[in-house]
This record gives structure tokens, sequence and C-alpha cells, in this order.
């Protein structure tokens, strides 16, 4: 129980020397108590555990467009700061909080966990294959990084943890692009070329924040089916373990973008034509960039070499097979099965499925 | 309706891609071999030959990372536009900042000794949750101002990038270890007021003028406050708050002062810029109407540990030492004179003044 006694004399001290005290007037919420919380066993004191009572109280509708955090008193003289998303299915999923820790708890350094000592010579059409890759993921790393952090100052304080989350983002992000560099970099090889990079647009020209979600659905679906080929890809130890810890970081990044598309389908049902269009844009420009070079440096090392490389490509399809897969799957986890009669006719070759048309005739 | 069996009689093979070999024949800087040092391989030790060196100026908006081959044919413009002089945004020490932010990132949930924190006097427990309310706050817009400019920095310059990237990072702990902090011990978070300053550096439209204020003085005088933090702290959590809290602010302080040293070094001509917005920001800081009520009376009260005149005693000697390293920073960088020439706000130079 708050002590009056302390609380008065406190303040009388504070107005005899000129400082405001009116901060000691405010109620308090007492009583979490994080020692009786926090143990090694439980993860430490991790921010669900906090959001409790009025601080944990995530409102539909955010109305202060303010720095002010979420369960304090507002100090109506402060400037407004610019924030846009003040609607919660805009931006929310239940799971922020704790993928906001997990991405802290299974930080990685590409300079000391990475086995670089394992790099070995791997043949100059190899080196160059991987370089190739490695260019086309750093571009994706810093892409990523970029439009992410676009959105910090767009979402405001009352969806903190969101924006805690996609800090993680931003900062995974930064080592997809620089740990590739370094691959590129490090076994006397040298980058490759640059990606046309259409594809990147949707990512890029988002005016709304769950249009660059879905668009980082396809992405993050397309760079993880790759990336679980790591076990195949790899010619190093090193290469095994990038391919791994940017996997688990591309894995956490979708368990977010595929939650808060389903809370928001559900919330706002109304909004699935508008992201259906948001798809078509997405994919239209991902199959008109088509990634040649990239998946001609995949089948060069498939290939064991340039001249392995075309009857490679078999191998290759079946990846971009999986790739187009991963990505409706995810889709199908918010709700957004009914992509899969609507996908873009190029991408659905890729994927080798019938054509909408064909589906049709099809006899029942 | 179509049966699962049908359709999977009816799949066709996937579409296999054009192979095209056309880069393995391209003329980038080929060779390269990097061994990891002590560190492990870090940016420093990859930034050689072509890949190494940093263009004045890049005309490049695109993601193409600096020394990759230009891709063929027609290429969007990713950003309608990027900070293409280096001198706009460069620091030579961004690679070993983000080397370094790396190898020193925490966590809030485990590296922090959470179960120091016994209950403390109801004034005091109060003043800090205060305290931690507008540090919480003043953190929060620290990691939105580097994320509005990280799609302005140019790929050729990824070292500042990454730099900012690592900073998002960092200020969402800090956002995140002060809430933690008010809410962990019986308190909560009382009144908002991150203090006068926030909103300036936000909308800043210039990245120099924006990381003068962020960086130089409004980190740097955080940085000064955590580093004293022993003086603030009642149990080893919060100690163990403040001290690495620092070290990450050591880093942002750091970027701030090498950048404004690389601009002044090859933009003499920009230093009286940087001086208007000092001017106005240092007003700012110390302008009455713009201070937050909860900050300064928690500070001095912690610092006192409730008795008001100690208090009052220590925050000069916080603030002395706040102005002294903020002067020491400016000449570093090539800005000195602040002072000397009755430039510095008159309410920060008679912190200096010993009585
Ligand atoms: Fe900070
Ligand atoms: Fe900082």
């Amino acid at each position: 129980m708050p002590d009056n006694d302390v609380i008065a004399a406190a303040k009388e001290r504070l107005e005899q020397s000129g400082l405001p005290s009116t901060w000691l007037d405010i109620p308090v919420h007492w009583g979490v108590k994080a020692k009786e919380q926090a143990t090694a066993e439980n993860g430490g004191l991790r921010f669900q555990m906090l959001n409790v009572d009025v601080y944990g109280e995530v409102p539909e509708f955010w109305d202060n467009n303010t720095e002010i955090p979420r369960g304090a008193v507002p100090d109506t003289r402060t400037e407004q700061m610019g924030y846009s998303i003040f609607n919660k299915a805009e931006v929310w999923s239940d799971l922020c909080a704790e993928l906001y820790e997990d991405a802290i708890a299974d930080r990685w350094n590409s300079s000391s966990d990475v086995p670089w000592d394992s790099l070995e010579p791997i043949g100059a059409d190899l080196e160059r294959a991987v370089c190739q890759i490695a260019t086309m993921m750093s571009e994706y790393g810093w892409t990523k990084a970029q439009t992410t952090g676009r959105w910090l100052q767009e979402i405001s304080y009352g969806y903190i943890e969101v924006k805690l989350f996609l800090g993680t983002v931003v900062f995974d992000a930064a080592r997809l692009f620089e740990v590739w560099r370094k691959r590129a970099l490090a076994n006397g090889g040298g980058l490759g070329r640059g990606g046309r990079n259409w594809k990147f647009l949707p990512l890029t020209q988002s005016y709304t924040f769950s249009e660059f979600c879905v668009a980082s659905i396809m992405h993050d679906s397309m760079l993880l089916a790759l990336l679980r080929r790591g076990e195949q890809l790899a010619q190093t130890e090193a290469e095994r373990s990038i391919y791994r810890l940017c996997e688990r970081d591309i894995e956490r990044h979708l368990t977010y973008f595929v939650d808060h598309m389903r809370y928001l389908m559900l919330k706002e049902p109304v909004r699935r034509e508008e992201i259906h269009r948001y798809m078509n844009k997405a994919e239209w420009y991902l199959a008109k960039d088509g990634d040649d070079t990239l998946y001609s440096a995949v089948a060069v090392i498939m290939g064991d070499g340039r001249e392995g490389a075309q009857e490679a490509m078999a191998d290759v399809a079946e990846l971009r097979q999986e790739q187009i897969e991963t990505y409706l799957g995810y889709l199908r986890q918010c709700h957004l099965a009914d992509r899969e009669d609507r996908l873009n006719l190029e991408l659905r070759k890729w994927a080798g499925m019938v054509e909408p048309e064909a589906e049709e005739k099809i006899p029942v | 309706m179509v049966t699962a069996d049908r359709l999977d009689e009816l799949q066709m093979e996937p579409e296999a891609p054009e192979l095209d070999l056309s880069w393995l024949n391209l003329d980038t800087e080929w060779g390269v071999v990097s061994e990891p040092g002590r560190k492990g391989l870090t940016l420093q030790q990859i930034n050689k030959s072509i890949y190494g060196e940093i263009p004045a100026t890049s005309e490049d908006s695109s993601a193409r990372p600096r020394g990759a081959a230009a891709p063929e044919g027609a290429t969007p413009r990713m950003t309608p536009w990027v900070l293409g002089d280096a001198t706009e945004t460069f620091s030579d020490s961004a690679a070993l900042l983000y080397d370094e932010a790396v190898s020193r990132q925490w966590s809030s949930a485990t590296d922090i000794p959470w179960d120091t924190l016994d209950e403390l006097p109801e004034d005091i427990e109060r003043a800090m949750v205060q305290l931690c309310t507008s540090l919480t706050e003043v953190e929060f817009i620290a990691g939105d101002v580097p994320g509005k400019w990280l799609p302005r920095i140019a790929a050729d310059h990824y070292e500042s990038g990454l730099f900012l990237m690592s900073q998002v990072m960092d200020e969402a702990r800090h956002t995140d270890v002060f809430r933690k902090r008010a809410l962990a011990n019986g308190g909560g978070l009382l009144l908002q007021g991150g203090g006068g300053g926030l909103r300036q550096i936000l909308e800043a439209e210039d990245f120099t003028q924006m990381s003068s204020m962020l960086h130089i003085l409004g980190e740097g005088f955080v940085q000064s406050l955590f580093r004293l933090g022993e003086l603030i702290a009642h149990n080893e959590a919060e100690k163990r708050i403040f001290r690495l809290a620092a070290q990450d602010e050591s880093r942002h302080v750091a970027y701030g002062v090498t950048h404004l040293k690389y601009t002044l070094e090859h933009e003499p001509e920009k230093a009286e810029e940087v001086h208007w917005t000092l001017d106005m920001f240092e007003d700012t800081l110390v302008d009455p109407d713009q201070a937050n009520p909860g900050l300064a009376g928690a500070l001095v009260y912690l610092l006192g540990d409730g008795d008001v005149d100690e208090g009052w005693r220590l925050f000069w000697h916080v603030r002395r030492k706040q102005v002294l390293e903020y002067l020491h920073r400016l000449d570093v960088a090539g800005l000195g004179g602040r002072l000397e020439t009755g430039r510095l706000h008159p309410a920060l130079a008679g912190a200096l003044d010993e009585n």
C-alpha cells in the first residue's frame, strides 16, 4: 500500500526546492514483482510477463500521436510525432513480444559464429556461383532492412511490441546482408552481378503496413525454401552454418508476418480483395524479374560446375516449385488459402500447377 | 470441385528457368581472400581491394552491393532519393562500430540480475519509475529516427547503413529495458515527458543536422548520465542496466562524432550549419517550458536519495560532466570553440562554473 506520509514529505521537499512534484500524485499500479517471476529456467524477465494491468491492455485504436509509453499519464503539451498507424488490426500479432525475446535469445555474430576456417578452394565455377548467390542474398538483406526500418516512424507506442520485434527484423536483415558479403569476399572470389530487382518494388512502394507484410511473406517464403536447401548447396561447413542461421531468422520473421495477416483477415475480412491486389502486384514483379541469374547460379552448384548446369535445371525447377508451395503454405495459415486459385499464371508454371481454365474443365 | 487425386494426375512438371551463364564471365574484382582474425571475420577484414573503396559520391539508388556488377537491362529506382554524397552520412568508424554492436548485444531478459530488485522505499521507487518512464520514451524516438533514415542511405555507403540498423536494435532494447524496470518492482509508468528536443530530432530533414542533435548532444548527455548510473542505481539490476546501456550509447555517440568529423573535413563550410542546429537544440534542451516536469524532479530526488539539496549538488556535477564531455566531443569532431566564442547556451556554460 502507498505510504502517504513518505510521499507527502517527498512532495514538500521538492516544492521547497522549486522542483515539480506532480509526478508524485499519479496513482501507480502497484503489485507486479519481477523478482517472483523471472528465473533462469523460464528465460529471464520476458516482456510478456510485465504485460499486465493497464500496461498490457492493447487498444483496438490508439489515440495518442506522441511517444507516450502505453500506460503512462499524458502530458498534453507534447508535440505530435507524425505516427500514422493507430489501428491494432493493421500491425498486431499476439506473438510479437515473445518473438522479440526469441530473436534476442537467438542472436548470432557473423564474425565469430561462422566457422570461416572451414572455407577451402572449391573450384572456379562453384566459387563464382556461390558468390553470385551471396551477392543477391546481400541485396535482399539490404532491402529488407531499409523497407522494414521505414515503418518504425509510422507505428505508435500503443503497439510497442510490434516495433520492438521489427527492430530485431532490421538487425537480422543487416546480418543477412553482411554475412553473405563476407562469404563472397573470403574465399578467393568477389561479388557477382546485382539483380534487376524490380521484384523489390512492392516492398519499397507499399502504402500500408499490411501490404508490406504480404510482399514480405512472398519474398521471405522464396528465401526460406532456398535456405532450406542449404545442406545441398553449401560447399563448406561455413556455408552450412550461414544457411542454418539465416533460416532460423527468416522463419521467425514469417511467423510474425503470417500471424499478423491471420489477425487482420479475422478482424477486417472486408480487406481480403484489397490484399489480393497487393499479392497480384508482388507476384507479377517476381514473375517478370524471373531471377534467371540466381537460379542459374544454383544450377551450377547443383550440377557441380557449368557442364552439369543444364541437367541440374530439373532440380532447380523442383526448388522453384518448393518456393511457391512454401509461399502458398504460409498464405493458407493466414486464411488466404484462396490465393491458390488466383496465383499469378507464370508462378503457376513455376509450381507445375494446372492452369485455372484447365482446372475448370476437369469433370467432377 | 476437383478431387485431390484428379489434380495430382493433372499436375504438370514445374517449368525450369532459363539457363544463363553470362555471370560466370564478369569483370568484377576477383581473387579476394579474407582470413578471420582474433575477433573472427569482421567487416574491417573484408573491406579490401575495390570492395573497400568508399566512393565520395554514389549515383546508385538500388540495393546493389558495393563492387558488384550492374545488372543487365532496365532497373528501377528503389527509393525516391538517396544521400549520395559520402559527406552526408559516412563515418570512418561505422564498420568498426557495427562489428562492436554485433559482438556486444545483450538481453534485457537474461543479462540483468532482476532478482536483486528488492523492495525500495516508496518515494525512491516512484522516482525511479518516473525516470524510467521518461527514458523509455526517449529511447523510443531514438529508434524511430535511424529507421526513418535507412531508406536514404546509399548501398555504396553500406557501413553507415549497418551502423544505423544496429542502432535500431540497441534502442529497441533500451525502450524495453527501461519499460521493464518501471514495471518490475511494484511501481508503474508515471508521467509522460521525454523532455524537449525529441520532435526536433525526428523532424530534421538533413542527416548531419539530425546526427549532431541525436548522436552528439542528445545521446551524449544520456551517455554521460548513464556512466554516472552508480549515483542513481539502488541495486545491481539498475547498475547493470545503466552500464550496459552506456556501452551502447558510446557507440552511437562515437558514430555521430566521427560522422561530423568526416563531414567537416570534406566540407568545412558545413560547420556554421551545424553550429546553428546546436544553437537551436541547446536552447530547446534547457527551455524550462519544454522541460518534463517528471524527469528533472525524479533525477534530483534519486541523486540525493531523497535529500533534495544533495540531489541538486549532484545534478550540477552530472550536468557539468555532460557539458564538458559534449564540448570535448565537438572538439574531436572539428567543431571546437563554442564555449570560447560565447556560442554555448548560457545555461549550459553556467554549469561549468564550479559554484
Ligand atoms: Fe538508447
Ligand atoms: Fe542511443
